[in-house]
């Protein structure tokens, strides 16, 4: 599935930490919300 | 979301990004162990096996809006993601369209047959850097 602005953006659900505990996060949860998927190349790097 | 761990997430959530916001960050740390996410999304380096700096603002329908990719050395700009954001909120409410520079307050343009050939008259190049 290719990446386009004005396309669907790729649904997935995975781990995460949220409020002090383990969770699962599925994008299409968030349907009817505005949302920021942000990636980054690591925790405690510098930028 | 980054290819770390959940376990790693929490602490740093705890040791480091806690003692810059209080509370921490308020948003779900999302683990992509082996990039599988970032590979879709375009923003896995397999070489490096990291995810590079990619945003992307996904609107109410699911649909991608915006999105950037900068390499790990340089930071973002979050006034620059809001700025978008509500852009892109103001839009998808009013169907009115945002020229350059355009911010929260400034004018917007409709896109009517009539302003055709007239931006000119409506939008000066300085209004992209103010």
């Amino acid at each position: 599935m290719s990446i386009m602005i004005g396309k669907q953006a790729p649904d997935f659900e995975t781990e995460a930490y949220f409020e002090g505990g383990f969770t699962k996060v599925k994008l299409s949860d968030y349907k009817g919300k505005w949302v920021v998927l942000c990636f980054y190349p690591g925790d405690f790097t510098f930028v | 979301m980054s290819v770390d761990s959940k376990f790693s997430h929490k602490i740093w959530q705890e040791e480091e990004l806690s003692k810059m916001v209080s509370g921490g960050v308020p948003y779900p740390m999302l683990s992509d162990q082996g990039g599988r996410i970032g590979t879709t999304y375009g923003v896995f380096d397999e070489d490096m096996g990291v995810n590079v700096r990619g945003r992307f603002i996904i609107d109410p329908d699911g649909v991608i809006q915006a999105m950037e990719v900068l390499s790990p050395p340089v930071g973002r700009n979050v006034s620059e993601l809001i700025r978008q954001i509500r852009a892109f909120q103001h839009t998808r409410d009013t169907g009115e369209v945002m020229p350059s520079g355009w911010r929260p307050g400034k004018p917007t343009l409709k896109p009517t047959p009539d302003v055709v050939g007239h931006v000119w008259e409506i939008w000066k190049p300085e209004m992209a850097f103010e």
